[in-house]
């Protein structure tokens, strides 16, 4: 039909539609007119006042058949059915209110789990990026035996973005940094998140700023040359106040003077999931912000700094681009055989690399996703035994309209609209509790991001997972609707319309819901040892502690980079700095390191050989984390020195190079012998030999729990670092040292900004003990809200068994049955059911946790204790679950039971 | 003669356009005139009449309007509209083809 006879035909069918009334008056009215004309015709030709009405009605040849006929004509039939069934089914639903709240809260307990853990996994995996056509921008990796997923350096980027043809364009940036960020001078610097970014980022991601304009090409040409800057959107609304003069405007930046040259738009909040740049640099002034002087950005090819990108041209696939790039490394390994030797390349695309081998933080969003979906399956089939105890209520109803002519499948309808009710009201509810699990999350950022980045969960309801929790409210719907529809709906009229008691049945009529218990005994119990599994695993991680003295300690930060300091002049600043603390009032010891235990920021990586130590043929050199401390790191942090001394002040630039390492990796490369007096190489063979002083006790670096890695310590003296954390041991509360600090550093750099100043004990609480407890309350509160359901609907089931055979308990008791005979008979049949779904759920929570195991604990054995705890405790609450019922059904009375119906 | 069972199908919509497009007209009326026009020859039930006016109605060929009769009572009136005028523009030149197909094969010599 053509669109203008829509536009006509539209408001009748409206109208037919809501006014009902009015519709069906008409008619009526129209029809009387007709009869009357035609009885008045009649009369005028002679005949009686009754014969004549007789005559008008023969001739209408049934009016009610007429009406009817008239009413299919406006075909809202499918409509008003609809509505007729929306009706009856809220008044029956009306007339169950306990019921009816019990299901709305299970599924809305499934729905608002799953919607709130979809918007996890659906930030860090499937949300595209806020670019233009995000599909065909493809992410370039470089690989090694270590890493599948390194970074290249900027001859590297340069080579690839000059000589692949996959591509519309491809661009470059550095990891988001702290920026010293100065709007006024004379101010103290504030940190800021920057990113270095290509000249070209803007335009071929296809960003287009929201006011002045993107990195020109020659922008980021000359190093040093073009200091601009891009403002992200929410910097310029924060810090500038959403100014629309600011493009033009110069701000300082580690105290060189940068150009605002453009604003980003709202939309674009950059590429990283959970870092949202503050401003965008060119790469060509990647030397103001640069972190090591000893290395040249721009000419060293093992400087892999850079994220690497592109834009598939047209017709282009990412197996040919791969292949393309791996080519492409090939001739970089021949051309540098050294710095590239063994190093391939691939092409990824966002998903491949959003769901990466060595990034943890999806797979918990993929188990909590795997587990809210059990939470909702137990709650769907829960609900389908509520509904089936129902429909068996009403088996007569149906069944007389069976026998009256009612379609099955209208029947089917009509019980599915009750569903789907039901299912509407458990997903509105489901989208607050979303929303509430949400929000209970963001109120723990804080606690997660502790850092002054612009770094953020971007966890929302958004339209996507509204999107979700609706398709999920459907789905359960129709899930939980469709067994009890089409079960009661059988068209068994003889026995249906003989008595409302009648499925006294053949085993196999019981066996779909006998299954159904069993299913939920075994959904609850894998629910409930995943939790517990999480719940152990995290509290293994807090409680294995760091293996060193962490209270007393006070902390802050330092970056002479900020202030433009020469490497000679930080120098100075940090040996003033280390001297004059640790005679400040107080403090009881004091250390510079490069970072801080299990700290936010990841150690630094040294490449090196063991000498003595028989390499294997296929490689270079071995990769260890290490740290840069100074000569009173292991006394003020508490470290023991287990063989060999500690670093002195005798170790300086001029004396020989000294390194002190942990007990793993003394005891990696010379297993047996003493590590202390063996010597290595730095990076390669023939490279610099450093002698190991000391062995020290093995601690936990980067995670609490952590397997023992390889670490390496290396005297701040003989290896410079721009960056480092004052750590200061006190006598009673660190924040008592924080005014005295502030006057020694007054005394040698009044402008110098202490950044993330804090006492130890206090972040590790934050970092390592309260952080993973959020998320295993999140996961505990989960198994026990499951467990909840599940009762719920094991005591409904029951329930329904018992109220099915009340007759038959009614006529063993008249016989002269005891009431504990009917107890153990009701009994006997729950614990054969939570028997059969113990069994079942062992099963599946044994394959659960060798998936959670090799997914994240690594602890490769059967957690007994798990089982232990976990299978009683279910098996003694379903059997509670099962006890009411059954002793309501002891207490029937004969007389009452032969009544009923 | 109860049924209409005489008309072809889908002759009762064109009858019924055509009377209407004359002038607008309520139920009984339309009947009145139909077997006037036809002579008694095509005699439309009271009771097939109303289910095929709502239906033209809902096609919005027709559309429907209260007003008073010669009786002065409260009638509906129907009356034809652009959509319906198009449509019975094509069905009655459709007709004409048809009924002129029909007729020359009936009136064809037996050879």
């Amino acid at each position: 039909m053509r669109p203008q006879h829509w536009l006509y035909i539209l408001p009748l069918r409206l109208r037919s539609l809501f006014l009902r009334g009015k519709v069906e008056q008409e008619m009526n009215e129209e029809l009387q007119y007709h009869l009357d004309a035609k009885i008045a015709e009649g009369i005028a030709s002679g005949l009686s006042p009754r014969e004549a009405r007789h005559r008008a009605m023969r001739a209408m040849e049934g009016l009610e058949q007429r009406k009817e006929d008239i009413r299919d004509t406006l075909r809202i039939h499918w409509m008003t059915d609809f509505v007729d069934d929306v009706r009856y089914a809220i008044r029956s639903l009306g007339h169950a209110p306990g019921l009816t709240l019990l299901v709305v809260m299970t599924l809305a307990l499934g729905i608002g789990m799953t919607s709130a853990t979809f918007s996890m996994v659906d930030a860090q995996i499937f949300r595209p990026y806020p670019v233009p056509h995000p599909g065909n921008v493809v992410t370039l990796v470089s690989t090694t035996h270590d890493s599948s997923y390194d970074n290249f350096s900027y001859r590297e980027y340069r080579d690839i973005r000059d000589k692949t043809n996959s591509y519309d364009g491809v661009i470059a940036y550095k990891d988001m940094e702290a920026v010293g960020f100065i709007a006024e001078s004379a101010a103290t610097p504030k940190i800021k998140g920057g990113m270095l970014v290509s000249g070209n980022y803007f335009a071929v991601l296809g960003v287009e700023p929201r006011m002045g304009r993107g990195f020109r090409e020659d922008e980021d040409k000359v190093p040093g040359r073009d200091p601009v800057a891009i403002l992200g959107p929410e910097f310029w609304k924060h810090e500038f106040a959403s100014d629309p003069g600011v493009v033009g405007k110069t701000i300082h930046l580690n105290g060189t003077n940068f150009t605002v040259i453009g604003v980003a738009p709202e939309t674009f909040t950059g590429l990283q999931i959970f870092d949202h740049p503050d401003l965008y640099i060119p790469l060509a002034m990647a030397r103001t912000f640069s972190t090591n002087h000893a290395v040249d950005f721009f000419e060293d090819r093992e400087d892999r700094e850079l994220n690497v990108k592109g834009r598939l041209s047209a017709g282009t696939t990412v197996q040919h681009a791969s292949s393309e790039l791996a080519a492409l490394a090939k001739s970089l390994e021949n051309e540098y055989s050294k710095v590239n030797r063994d190093r391939g390349a691939a092409v990824h695309t966002q998903f491949e690399m959003r769901t990466r081998g060595d990034d943890q933080n999806w797979k918990f969003a993929v188990i909590f996703v795997v587990l809210s979906l059990a939470v909702l399956l137990v709650a769907c089939t829960n609900v389908a035994g509520l509904l089936l105890s129902r429909a068996r209520a009403r088996t007569r109803e149906i069944a007389i309209r069976l026998a009256i002519g009612a379609g099955r499948f209208r029947l089917i309808r009509l019980l599915l609209t009750e569903s789907m009710i039901l299912a509407s009201f458990g997903g509105m509810a489901g989208i607050a509790i979303g929303y509430g699990i949400v929000e209970w999350f963001h109120s723990y950022q804080s606690l997660i991001f502790m850092t002054d980045l612009p770094s953020s969960m971007p966890f929302h309801i958004d339209t996507r997972a509204l999107l979700v929790s609706v398709a999920l409210s459907a789905l359960s719907a129709f899930l939980c609707g469709l067994a009890p529809a089409l079960q009661s709906t059988k068209p068994d009229l003889t026995n249906g319309l003989k008595s409302a008691d009648v499925d006294m049945p053949g085993r196999k009529k019981l066996w779909g819901r006998n299954l159904l218990v069993v299913a939920q005994v075994a959904a609850s119990l894998m629910l409930l040892t995943a939790a517990f599994l999480m719940v152990r695993g995290f509290r293994d991680s807090a409680l294995a502690g760091a293996g060193f003295e962490k209270d007393h300690l006070l902390m802050t930060s330092f970056d002479p980079r900020l202030l433009q300091y020469s490497p000679a002049q930080t120098k100075q600043f940090y040996q003033l700095l280390a001297e004059r603390v640790r005679s400040a009032p107080g403090v009881q010891a004091a250390t510079l390191t490069q970072n801080i235990p299990l700290g936010l920021d990841g150690f630094d990586s040294v490449a090196f050989v063991p000498e003595g130590f028989q390499m294997p043929r296929e490689r270079e050199n071995f990769v260890s984390t290490m740290d840069t401390v100074d000569e009173g790191y292991f006394q003020t942090i508490g470290i023991p020195i287990l063989q060999g001394r500690s670093f002195l002040k005798s170790d300086t630039e001029e004396s020989p190079r000294v390194v002190v390492v942990n007990s793993h990796f003394a005891a990696h490369y010379w297993p047996g012998a003493n590590a202390v007096g063996q010597h290595i190489r730095l990076n390669s063979r023939d490279g610099a030999l450093i002698e190991i002083v000391g062995v020290a006790k093995t601690i936990a670096y980067q995670n609490a729990g952590e397997r023992p890695v390889d670490f390496v310590y290396m005297p701040l003296a003989q290896h410079s670092i721009p960056r480092m954390v004052l750590m200061l041991r006190s006598a009673g509360d660190p924040l008592q040292l924080v005014q005295p600090v502030k006057e020694v550093v007054r005394t040698v750099d009044a402008s110098m900004p202490m950044l993330d100043t804090r006492a130890y004990g206090e972040f590790y609480r934050n970092w390592v003990i309260e952080a993973p407890r959020v998320a295993m309350k999140f996961v505990a509160g989960m198994g026990v809200i499951g467990l909840l359901i599940a009762i719920a609907g094991l005591y409904g089931l029951m329930a329904y068994n018992v109220s099915r055979r009340t007759r038959e308990i009614g006529i063993r008791m008249a016989l002269g049955a005891a009431r504990s005979d009917v107890l153990r008979l009701v009994m006997g049949k729950g614990v054969l059911l939570v028997g059969t779904g113990t069994v079942v759920g062992l099963a599946m929570g044994l394959s659960l946790e060798q998936l959670m195991n090799s997914m994240l604990f690594n602890a490769g054995s059967v957690d007994i204790l798990a089982y232990v705890v976990v299978v009683p405790s279910l098996f003694i609450v379903t059997l509670l679950a099962a006890y009411v019922p059954a002793r309501r059904a002891s207490r029937i009375a004969p007389t009452q039971a032969l009544r009923y119906e | 003669m109860s049924k209409p069972s005489d008309l072809v199908q889908g002759t009762l919509d064109l009858l019924l356009l055509k009377i209407v497009a004359l002038q607008p007209m309520n139920g009984w009326a339309i009947s009145q005139r139909l077997k006037q026009m036809s002579s008694d020859v095509l005699q439309v039930s009271d009771g097939s009449l109303y289910p095929a006016l709502h239906k033209l109605e809902q096609e919005g060929w027709i559309t429907a309007e209260w007003k008073a009769s010669e009786n002065n009572r409260r009638a509906k009136f129907y009356s034809l509209t652009r959509l319906g005028r198009k449509h019975l523009e094509k069905e009655a030149a459709n007709w004409d083809r048809l009924s002129a197909a029909i007729s020359h094969v009936v009136r064809m010599e037996e050879a």
